[in-house]
Formats: structure tokens, C-alpha cells, sequence
């Protein structure tokens, strides 16, 4: 039974949620230093021992938890963005009236997220959803007369209970599909699929959509800077992750059904292209960050959409972790716009840099993946047109190094740089695939389809990526004033939905 | 010239673009937080007594300009408001409006204060007929469109750069599909054809709306109010351009598009075109304060009369008599700022050979100055003043260029990072490595000393006569003219904190909004320089051949000094030691007395608050400011003022022609002015001039912070700033001032210095005389009474 005990790390924050006495701020965090405790416990007790299992009651009301691979990485990593967002909010809230609920509010979302990274059963899955859903919407209305608030909050909780409908319908049709409500078993007997599954599959992925805010769903995530800053960080670092985690736990329901997978790629790789060129005209910064996660959320899905789930929990972890810290220390802001200005002007690079810099990156990039495949055997080709993609990135900085007039003390370091960011890509792409091998399936045979997709995704970022090398060349052309002013409001998605939706009405003052 | 006057433009529009002028300059400016100082939120009102200025901000904002009445009438009931406090208060208004007696005046205090509510905009008239929430869509446009222009750096992809704010947002509005889809259709077909220069956009609206000449002033300014942190940003602008002698058009552009809003509006809605002709009307009825508004300016003052007693207490109590050294060992010259006071009664109580003196922080010194591996010139010195000196940071080359390289390499991995593409690359070799940032910041780990920055240097050496005249005029000003200890500290002072967008706010607002170190550190090089002190006998300064000048910075975070030994000194080694070790029993007496008024602060807990990224209260800046005094320290040596007093060392005896007198009384009286008064606006008006709270604070292009989603940027302090969460933190007083010097000298002053003259006239702050250290006359705009 005490191998069991990291299982109860969701019970403990929602113990402390509803005793006073365990939910003041202080206490509060060093509860959730327990939860984080346990997390890392379970995580251990599952490599030296195999999964967790706790299971109650049977047939479609299966209330079960489970850690894997997947769900230790995953509550390892909840619990710990928890742990930093409650100890920051025990100073940052000091003195404001809503404290108390918000403690409490934070201890019992968390505890849903837990519940939901480590839902063996659908049931609970079902229930965990709906639970973060609840918690998320309550923490947006931390100043529950701001107008502003009510409008985020209610377009959040519309397209939360969508989302909810949608894993609802899913979870019934692979009931019914698989008769068992049992995750893994449901995971274990997925091939070859029955109609209902891929019906199933299709409404996980329109769940996984919703709630990653992809397009044109993406308005209730990039307006809930109206709660206080820690929420963006939880929400932006622990909860949008749900529908990523989705598509990652049901992966072998999912790879059965290649039309949904396709989808995925498709307005996965639309929303990361989309939200990455939003981000580029924000000019507030937790705005910009916004932008930055529907964009991101979309990359992921997109490697989930190709397959590559190895890399899409990476994905998940990476952005969770670097964008907590980018919420919490936005306030620095002010301070990094005055610091990039001192060193004087940004040295523009020509066609002939872009091209150049393009060019070494390719051969950095043959360069490095020979090694790794040398190293770690032979990748499949979404893989190769993962890490293509990222190195068109990596041309970027590369580019800046190469322009004309940057001295080349600063092209050694630029380069110097994009070598560092290309080992490390490749290093921890590889240590994910090494750690979910056995837990998450390879990426599918690549067939027409799939490979129409890739080579779809390569040309689609390439030519944004060259486009993007090349900027200040167009970008302040006045043929380009109406696209920047069209992209701003990205493209009216949620100006739609507002006017749909009776966002721009008059709201009940409480 | 505020507007560029077309040679086309009619007649008809001038006494149009007065009035838009007047608007535009009864906006306070607010300057970017990168180095932001106070401003008066009522600058455009010193003209203006507090209760005209009352009704006048209750007509264009609905904004309070005194203390709730509730919260005076219980400090009657309690007694800390007297009789004799509402009595004087009651003679000193002159308003034919005033109740009869002081019966009155308390019976008034019971009864509830009316609710002020502005003049509505067809914005809100229409939001009112429609339903749909014209004020907030509005909001949110113009704010999404001003924060991509005024933005300093911090989108890769601004609008394009070089036109005016008008332009800029006609090119943004005509592209902009969303007013629109809220329910205004053809708008944008509405802007493409509207007036190509503000001004005629200015006049075809003021036309459409039907307002006449007398109502524009105040129609106008109710909507440059609406646009709250804006129009205050491009009144900035305007201060700056000013300052340098051009003009700036923002503010008067930001006027001209509201105005294309409203007539959009008007045209929308006919409807409410009665509602909104009663509205113009009211607009050109005379602005006069009601009774209400004259019972809450005395009880305001009253309020101020009651500190003012409790202060005159403590100056006139009793103190242990301190025997004066012969002379002292040590000398330390802080900025005046009330923080210093805390700080310079714990330092003289380690020993009675120690003096403390407080002069404006940037010591005279007009600094315009270049940083370490920067090419941004930073004005360090009051916004009211002109650079006059050039100075860098003179690291060795090699250094600077290496500490360059590295800025330009983190600049390309920023954009490497917030770049389309790139940015999914960034996450993913990067992002793991932000676990151990986070563990480190939420630890509070990070320590940021990289070690002093090198000493500053001017960039054209001073000839030896510039010198000798620099170091003179300073010395004289700070009344520094002999009995120098062998070791003088010149201290500027700085915060400490960590992630806060308003950093700036808690520097030197006499720097600029920069630490004082450098001016501090230059001072220093230039007082022991053997050039400058050879001529200083004849000025009349005895400085001692043994006398030593040592900078130092006072960190107001965490009451340390860091000190900053740029002229070599063997001789005062043993001295100068002392003095750390002075300064650190000081810190220590500092820390545990601020610890007192911080939120969830022990002594020892006081200097961590520097490092947590968290805390939005690291330090409470100047909240509870509520004096300056000009005097020698013996006035008010031993005497606790508890860190609510701007100290200014000043000896009247010694100001042959009382020109000190007037550099104080134009100068730092000025700048105090304008520290109290934000902290009044801000405390008594947080809708309108304080900031925001921090907990929502979402920075915009490097200048500033709207809440939350966008919409207005919000400027002023921030509600953290002034409020503990259970009380306020600052009493909202307006600033007395009092000097140590004869009224007729001062009478002269105020008739060479009309502005000034109506900050004590309208009472923006009040002044009295100070007579061996107690206070002796009050200023009355008739004369002078006893106080």
C-alpha cells in the first residue's frame, strides 16, 4: 500500500483546500511541497517497479489512477509548477482580500490536474476535466466585478464545457468501442479499430483543440490576463496542457484514426504559424506571451498530429517550464526593452546573410543528425522534418551573426550559440524518445498521406522562417500595413466570437 | 507652438485648437517607466484652487481631489481632527459657499458626500441606447493600436515608424475590421475619408458634435481624461519636445481620433442626439464648485491643519541636549528624499562626530549620461532641467566591448526566442534549463551584484576654472561653506528590487529616475580634485586640506551603502573604515525601524525583500511624505519624523542675496510638489491617477502597464503603493513646507516666480516659516499669520 501513496498527491491538495487550517499561503505551499514529494516518490517507485495502479469499482464507473511514464513526467512536473505558483502567490497576494479563496481555489485545481495527468479510468478523466475547468473559471474571476474578467472568464467556461461535451461523447464511444473503461486497457487493445474509435478519435482531437485554444478557438486564452499573474502562470504552464496530454494518453487510439491525425497536423501547424506571427505585433508583454502558447500549444499538436509523442511530451515540459518563468518574471519587461536598446542599433542582415545562414544551418543540421543517428540508430522521417524545422529556427539567430554589419565578435558568439541550441534540441529530443520508449508509441509508417503532411509542414515553416530571416525588409513596407494590422487582431477569430457570443455588450456590474 | 497651424486652416478653427490646447495641457505628462519620475496629476490645475480643480476633474472624471468624507468625519469623532483645526480651516476658505460655522461644518461631515459622475461621452450615451459597451470597445481599439505606436521595443513587428500619431492610426483604422463586427458598420470606410491633418478632424468633429466654442475645453478634456495613461504618455512627449525647444502633436492626434469616435458615434446613434445636445450644453455652463465640493475641501484642510499641529509637537518638543563636536569626524551628504530621514538619524545616533546634510540628489550636477557598454544617453537629473554635462562610464575599452558583444548576443537569442519559427526551437533546446531558473527565482537565489559599475568621467575634461565654480556653486548650495569633517560621504540612493515594472519609480526622482550614484560618484572625483579646491579659499569655503570626498550609495531596499572608493586615499584608510562600520550599524537601526511599517516584514526578513520576484511591496518609496524642511540639521536633529520629511540643509545667514533660497524654493520645493501631490492623486484617485494594482499589471512596450487584457495604460503609482492591504499607507496631505529663513526674503521670491507663488496661493502646498527650528509664521496668499 505505500507504494501506492504517491497516488494521493490529488487527495492531499484537495484535503488542504477544504481545511482551513492547511490552506493559509504558507501552509498552503508547503503542502504542495508535499504533493511535489510524493509526485517525485511515484515517479521513482514507477522505474524501479512498474506502473502505479489504484482501482475501484468496475465496468463504465472504473474510478482509477495509474502512473506511468507518461503520468510521472507529467505529475513531476504539475506538481512543481504548483509548488513555484503557490509560493509566489504567498507574497504576491499579500494583502488582498481574495487570498484565502484563491489558496483554496489554486490547492483544488491543481489537485484536478493532478487527478487528470494520472487518470487511469475515464471516469476520472471525465471528472478531472471538469474539475480544472471549474477551478481555472473561478480563478479568472479573482476580481469578480472587472468586466473585462467576466467576459475572459465566460468565453473560457463556453469553450471548457465544449471541450468537456466533446471528451464526454469520446469516453462513451470508446466504451462502447472497447467495452472497458480502463485507460491503459482501452490504450493496449487499440489496434485494429473498431468505426467507434475513430469517431472517438475525432472527437479527442476536436477536445484536445478546444482546449489547447487553437484556432479559431484560441480568444478565451489570450484575455485571461485578468486574473493575477500566477493564474497565467498555472494556466499557461499546467493547464492548457490537458489536451496535449489527451491525444498522449489515448496516442494508440489516435494513431488508428489517421484522418484525425492529419487534422491535427493541419490546424496544429496552421495555429503555431498563425499565433507565431501574432506574437510578432504584441507589444504588451503577458499578450505576447499569450500568442506565444496558442503558437506553441499548435506546434505540439502538430508532433502529435505526425506521431512523434516522445516529442511532444518534451514539447509539453519545455514550454511548461520556460513559460511559468516567463509569467512570473514579466515584470522585468521594462527592464529588457530599455537593456536591448543600450547596446546600440541591431545589425540587419541582407539577403546574402539570410542565405548564408540558411545554408550553414542545413549543414549543421546534416552534421549533428548523422552524429545522433550514428550514435542512437536511424529516425523515422517526420522526425528529420521535426528537427528541419528547427533548425530553420536555429538559422535565424544564425543570420543575425551574419549580417553585414555585425562584427564578427558577434557572429562567433551567434554561431556559437546556434550550435549550443541545436546539440541541446537534439539531446533532449533523443533523451525523450530514450524515456518513452515502451510508453508511447513510434511514430506510424509513413505513407502518402503522412508524407504529403511533411512535406506540407517543411515547406509551410520554411518559407514563414525565410520570411521571417527577411523582415525588416518587408515588414514596414506599406504593402504589409494591413496584413500587420489583420494579424494584430488575429485575423478576428475572437472578434467573431464576441459579437456571436455577446462579448461586446454591456456587462452586469456585481 | 503646440499645433502646426496650417496657412489653410480658417479662421473659425483657432479659438478651436485653443481649446484643444488647453486640454491637452490640463493633462499631467507621466514618463516611461524606464525612468520615471513623479509628476503632479494636477499640474494643468495649479492655476486653480483645490476646490475649482474639484469641480472641474468631477465634471471630466468623476475624480475625488480630497480624503473620503467618511473617513474625516471620523477623525472628528475621534478627535484627531479638533475644533480649533475646523475652525481655522473654515476661516481660511474665502468661498462665499462655505458653511456659516463650525456646527455646520460638522453637521455636514455626517451627511453622505454626493456621488460625482462625469459628463457622459456619446460613447457612453450610445453604450446606454445600444446595449453594446461603446466606452470598453473603444478602450480596448485605441489602446491596442497606441500601444503598438508608442512601443519602445518591445514587438519585433511595430507599425511603420515615422509618422505621426494621426497618420499612424488612420493607417491602422482604415485596415481594422473589428469596430465593425462590434457593431459600427463603416467605420473604416468613415476613417479613410475622414480629414487628412487633426485639426481639420478636430473642427469636422467639433462640428458634427454641436459644440460650441465656450463647451470645447472641457469636452475635450473629458475625453483626453478617458484615455487615461495615453494622453498622459503623449503629454509627455509634448513636456519633452518642449524641454528641447520643439513641439510634439501626439497628445492633440490622440484628441482628433477620439473625437472621429465620437462622431462615428453620434452618426450611429441618432437617437441620442438629445441626450448628447443637453451634454454639450452642460459642457459650456461655467465650472463652479457646489457647496458639497467647498464643505470637502476644508474638511481637507483641516485634516492638513491637524498634521501640521502634530508636527509642530514633535519640533517644538523637547530633545536631549547632543554636545556638538568641535569638529565632527565624519560628514554624510544624503539626497533629501524622506527616506534619507530614517536613515540619517540611525547613522548620526552612532556617534556624536557624525553629521548628516540633505540636498537635492543629483547634487547639482546637470547630468546627461552614457552607462557601461551603452549608447543611450540617460538624463540624470529633475525632468524640469536640461542636461548641461556629458558623462560615460570609463570602463577599459576592452571590457566595455566584451560586456557589448554579450548584450548583442543576448539581444539576437532574444529574438531568436520571441520570433515566428524560431520560437518553437527556442522552447525546445531551452526550455528544460528554465527549471533551474525557476527554482533559483522562487528561492530567491539570483543574486544581481555584478559589482560596481566603473567611476563615470565627463566626456569633455572641466578647464581648472570650470572646475573651481562647479565645486563652489555646489558646495554654497548645499551650505557647505566650512567646518568640513575629514571624511565626507556623498550618498545618492537607489533601490533594490526585483521584477517590478516600477523600479524606476523607487530611484531618485531628482536623477532623473536613476540611481544617484552617478552624480554622486562625479561629485566626489570633482571635490578632491587638487584643480577644483585650489580656488575655493577665495569663494569663501574653508575646506581643509585634510578633507576627503567619498561617494557612496545609499540601496533604500535594504538600507545598505555601497561605497565607492574612486580617488585613492591611504590617509583617511582608518576613517574610512569607521564609517563602514557606521553605516552598517545604521542599516541595521534603518531595517528594524522600516520593518515596523512593511507588510509581513521582521528586521531580518527587510533586505530579502530586494531578491523575491514576487513582492510588491519591497519597499514603500516616499508613502507618507508630508514635510519639507529647509533648515540647518539643528532644527530638527534628534527629532523623529518618522520618514515622512524631505530634509534640505539650508542657512539663511550664510545665502548672501538668498540665491540658494530660490534654487530651493523653484527647485526641490518643486519636485516635492509634485512626489506629494502623485501620492495624493494616487492614494485619493486610483481610478483615474494611480496605477493599477500590480497583481494584473501587464507591461506595454516598455513604457508602462495596462491591467490586465489592454485597454488604457495606467499610470501613477500603483494601488500596492499607497495601500498595505488593510490600510493606506499614505495619509493624503498636501506637502507643508517650511523654511528656516525671513518672510520678506521669500515674499521677494514668490513676486520673481508666479508659478511657484500659485502652488502656495491655491494651496497646493502649504508654507511657513521656521524660527530656530519651530514654527513660527504661516503663508496666507494675504500675508503672513501666525502658525
Amino acid at each position: 500500500m505505500s507504494m501506492l501513496l504517491p497516488l494521493f498527491a490529488p487527495l492531499l491538495l484537495i484535503i488542504a483546500a477544504f481545511v482551513p487550517a492547511l490552506r493559509t499561503p504558507a501552509r498552503a505551499e508547503a503542502v504542495s511541497l508535499g504533493a511535489l514529494a510524493l509526485a517525485l516518490s511515484g515517479a521513482v517507485a514507477m522505474v524501479m517497479t512498474g506502473p502505479l495502479v489504484l482501482s475501484l469499482g468496475s465496468g463504465p464507473f472504473l474510478l482509477a489512477l495509474r502512473i506511468d511514464g507518461l503520468s510521472a513526467v507529467m505529475t513531476v512536473l504539475v506538481a512543481f509548477v504548483g509548488w513555484v505558483v503557490l509560493r509566489y502567490a504567498k507574497t504576491y497576494l499579500r494583502g488582498e482580500a481574495g487570498q484565502g479563496g484563491f489558496t483554496a481555489t489554486t490547492l483544488a485545481t491543481l489537485a484536478a490536474v493532478l487527478a487528470l495527468v494520472s487518470a487511469g479510468s475515464l471516469l476520472v478523466l471525465i471528472a478531472a476535466f471538469a474539475g480544472v475547468g471549474a477551478g481555472i473559471g473561478r480563478l479568472l474571476l479573482f476580481y469578480p466585478a472587472r468586466p473585462a474578467a467576466q467576459r475572459a472568464a465566460r468565453k473560457m467556461r463556453l469553450v471548457a464545457r465544449a471541450g468537456d461535451a466533446a471528451l464526454l461523447l469520446a469516453a462513451m464511444l470508446l466504451f462502447a468501442a472497447y467495452g472497458t473503461a480502463d485507460i491503459a486497457a482501452i490504450g493496449a487493445a487499440a489496434v485494429p479499430a473498431p468505426a467507434a474509435a475513430l469517431w472517438a478519435a475525432a472527437l479527442l482531437a476536436l477536445a484536445a483543440v478546444l482546449k489547447s485554444a487553437q484556432f479559431p478557438a484560441h480568444g478565451w486564452l489570450t484575455e485571461v490576463m485578468e486574473a493575477p499573474t500566477p493564474v497565467s502562470a498555472l494556466l499557461h504552464a499546467g493547464v492548457i496542457n490537458a489536451g496535449g496530454f489527451l491525444l498522449l494518453r489515448f496516442a494508440p487510439v489516435m494513431e488508428a484514426a489517421p484522418g484525425a491525425m492529419a487534422a491535427l497536423v493541419m490546424l496544429g501547424g496552421f495555429t503555431a504559424l498563425f499565433g507565431g506571427l501574432v506574437m510578432l505585433t504584441q507589444p504588451a508583454v503577458k499578450t505576447a506571451l499569450a500568442w506565444s502558447t496558442v503558437a506553441q500549444m499548435g506546434f505540439m499538436l502538430l508532433q502529435c498530429g505526425l506521431g512523434l509523442w516522445a516529442l511532444a511530451l518534451l514539447h509539453i515540459v519545455a514550454h511548461s517550464l520556460y513559460k511559468a518563468h516567463a509569467f512570473l518574471a514579466s515584470g522585468g519587461a521594462v527592464a529588457s526593452v530599455a537593456a536591448a536598446r543600450r547596446p546600440g542599433p541591431v545589425a540587419v542582415p541582407g539577403i546574402g546573410a539570410v542565405a548564408r545562414a540558411f545554408a550553414v544551418a542545413v549543414v549543421l543540421y546534416a552534421v549533428v543528425a548523422l552524429g545522433f543517428t550514428l550514435l542512437i540508430g536511424p529516425k523515422a522521417p517526420q522526425t528529420l522534418a521535426l528537427g528541419a524545422i528547427l533548425v530553420f529556427g536555429v538559422a535565424y539567430l544564425l543570420a543575425q551573426g551574419f549580417a553585414d554589419a555585425a562584427p564578427a565578435e558577434l557572429t562567433r558568439r551567434t554561431a556559437l550559440w546556434s550550435v549550443l541550441a541545436t546539440l541541446a534540441y537534439f539531446g533532449f529530443q533523443a533523451g525523450a524518445a530514450h524515456l518513452m520508449a515502451g510508453t508511447l508509441p513510434e511514430p506510424p509508417e509513413a505513407g502518402p498521406l503522412e508524407w504529403a503532411l511533411i512535406v506540407l509542414a517543411v515547406l509551410s515553416f520554411g518559407a514563414v522562417a525565410v520570411a521571417q530571416a527577411l523582415f525588416p525588409h518587408w515588414a514596414h513596407h506599406p504593402a504589409s500595413a494591413g496584413l500587420r494590422v489583420h494579424l494584430a487582431n488575429g485575423l478576428y477569430a475572437n472578434a467573431l466570437f464576441d459579437r456571436l457570443t455577446g462579448g461586446f455588450r454591456t456587462q452586469a456590474k456585481n | 507652438m503646440f499645433i502646426t497651424p496650417q496657412k489653410i486652416e480658417p479662421q473659425g478653427h483657432a479659438s478651436l485648437l485653443a481649446a484643444a490646447e488647453a486640454a491637452v495641457r490640463a493633462i499631467p505628462p507621466a514618463f516611461p517607466l524606464e525612468a520615471t519620475v513623479a509628476v503632479n496629476p494636477y499640474l494643468g490645475q495649479t492655476g486653480l484652487t483645490l476646490a475649482a480643480t474639484g469641480a472641474r476633474l468631477a465634471r471630466v472624471a468623476g475624480a475625488p481631489v480630497t480624503a473620503p468624507r467618511a473617513l474625516h468625519a471620523g477623525m472628528i469623532a475621534a478627535g484627531a481632527i479638533t475644533k480649533g483645526d475646523l475652525q481655522a480651516a473654515l476661516v481660511a476658505c474665502a468661498h462665499p459657499a462655505r458653511p456659516a460655522s463650525v456646527a455646520d461644518l460638522i453637521t455636514g461631515a455626517g451627511a453622505p458626500a454626493p456621488m460625482r459622475v462625469p459628463l457622459p461621452t456619446v460613447a457612453d450615451l450610445a453604450a446606454t441606447a445600444s446595449g453594446t459597451d461603446w466606452p470598453a470597445i473603444i478602450a480596448e481599439r485605441l489602446g491596442a493600436w497606441a500601444a503598438a505606436y508608442f512601443d519602445r521595443g518591445q514587438a519585433l513587428w511595430t507599425p511603420a515608424p515615422g509618422l505621426s500619431a494621426y497618420a499612424s492610426w488612420r493607417q491602422w483604422a482604415v485596415h481594422d475590421l473589428t469596430p465593425e463586427l462590434a457593431g459600427l458598420p463603416g467605420f473604416a470606410a468613415r476613417v479613410a475619408a475622414a480629414p487628412d491633418t487633426p485639426e481639420r478632424a478636430i473642427a469636422a468633429a467639433t462640428g458634427a458634435l454641436g459644440l460650441a466654442d465656450g463647451a470645447c475645453e472641457t469636452a475635450f478634456h473629458r475625453l483626453l481624461m478617458g484615455l487615461g495613461g495615453w494622453a498622459q504618455h503623449a503629454r509627455y512627449l509634448l513636456w519633452q519636445a518642449e524641454l528641447q525647444g520643439g513641439t510634439d502633436s501626439a497628445a492633440s492626434d490622440l484628441l482628433a481620433i477620439r473625437l472621429t469616435w465620437e462622431d462615428a458615434l453620434l452618426a450611429a446613434y441618432p437617437g441620442i442626439g438629445g441626450d448628447w445636445a443637453a451634454v454639450a450644453q452642460a459642457h459650456g455652463e461655467p465650472v463652479e464648485p457646489d457647496a458639497a465640493m467647498i464643505l470637502d475641501t476644508i474638511l481637507q484642510e483641516a485634516a492638513e491643519r491637524a498634521a501640521q499641529r502634530r508636527l509642530k509637537g514633535v519640533l517644538d518638543g523637547a530633545v536631549p541636549a547632543q554636545a556638538a563636536a568641535a569638529r565632527p569626524g565624519l560628514q554624510a551628504a544624503f539626497c533629501i528624499d524622506v527616506r534619507s530621514e530614517v536613515f540619517r538619524r540611525a547613522l548620526e545616533a552612532q556617534g556624536a562626530g557624525i553629521e548628516t546634510i540633505g540636498f537635492a540628489g543629483f547634487f547639482g550636477l546637470p547630468l546627461s549620461h552614457r552607462g557601461f557598454a551603452s549608447d543611450v544617453a540617460e538624463a540624470h537629473l529633475p525632468v524640469l532641467l536640461s542636461p548641461a554635462m556629458h558623462s560615460h562610464s570609463a570602463a577599459p575599452v576592452a571590457v566595455a566591448a566584451d560586456a557589448r558583444f554579450a548584450a548583442r548576443a543576448a539581444r539576437a537569442i532574444g529574438r531568436f526566442r520571441q520570433a515566428a519559427v524560431s520560437s518553437f526551437a527556442f522552447v525546445e533546446a531551452a526550455g528544460p534549463f528554465y527549471a533551474g531558473k525557476l527554482v533559483r527565482d522562487a528561492l530567491g537565489l539570483a543574486g544581481k551584484l555584478p559589482g560596481p559599475d566603473a567611476a563615470p568621467a565627463l566626456d569633455t575634461a572641466l578647464t581648472p576654472a570650470q572646475k573651481q565654480a562647479t565645486a563652489a556653486a555646489v558646495l554654497k548650495a548645499m551650505s557647505m561653506t566650512g567646518g568640513f569633517a575629514p571624511l565626507v560621504l556623498i550618498l545618492g540612493h537607489g533601490a533594490n528590487v526585483t521584477n517590478n515594472p516600477h523600479a524606476s519609480a523607487l530611484h531618485c526622482g531628482a536623477c532623473g529616475g536613476y540611481t544617484g550614484e552617478v552624480s554622486a560618484r562625479l561629485l566626489a572625483i570633482l571635490l578632491n580634485d587638487p584643480e577644483a579646491r585650489a580656488g575655493l579659499g577665495a569663494q569663501g569655503i574653508d575646506l581643509p586640506a585634510d578633507t576627503h570626498f567619498l561617494a557612496g550609495l545609499h540601496d533604500t531596499t535594504t538600507d545598505t551603502v555601497t561605497l565607492f572608493p574612486d580617488t585613492p586615499a591611504t590617509s583617511h584608510a582608518d576613517a574610512i573604515a569607521a564609517a563602514r562600520r557606521d553605516l552598517a550599524a545604521a542599516g541595521a537601526m534603518a531595517r528594524a525601524e522600516r520593518s515596523l511599517r512593511l507588510p509581513g516584514a521582521t528586521p531580518d526578513t527587510v533586505a530579502a525583500r530586494a531578491l523575491n520576484w514576487a513582492e510588491t511591496r519591497p519597499e514603500w518609496g516616499l508613502a507618507g511624505c508630508q514635510a519639507f524642511i529647509a533648515a540647518p540639521r539643528a532644527a530638527t536633529l534628534g527629532r523623529d519624523l518618522q520618514g515622512r520629511a524631505f530634509l534640505h540643509n539650508y542657512d539663511w545667514q550664510a545665502d548672501a542675496g538668498f540665491a540658494t533660497l530660490e534654487l530651493i524654493l523653484t527647485a526641490p520645493v518643486v519636485v516635492a510638489s509634485w512626489i506629494s501631490l502623485q501620492y495624493y492623486g494616487s492614494a485619493l484617485a486610483p481610478e483615474t491617477f494611480g496605477g493599477g494594482t500590480k497583481l494584473l499589471h501587464n507591461v506595454v512596450g516598455g513604457i508602462g502597464v495596462v491591467e490586465g487584457n489592454g485597454g488604457t495604460l495606467r499610470a501613477g503609482l500603483p494601488w500596492q503603493s499607497v495601500h498595505d492591504g488593510t490600510a493606506p499607507a499614505h495619509e493624503a496631505l498636501r506637502l507643508s513646507v517650511m523654511i528656516e529663513a525671513p518672510t520678506e526674503a521669500i515674499d521677494a521670491i514668490l513676486a520673481r516666480h508666479a508659478g511657484v507663488r500659485a502652488l502656495f496661493d491655491n494651496r497646493w502646498l502649504h508654507l511657513f516659516t521656521l524660527v530656530g527650528g519651530r514654527m513660527a509664521q504661516r503663508y496666507v496668499p494675504k500675508g503672513w499669520e501666525t502658525a
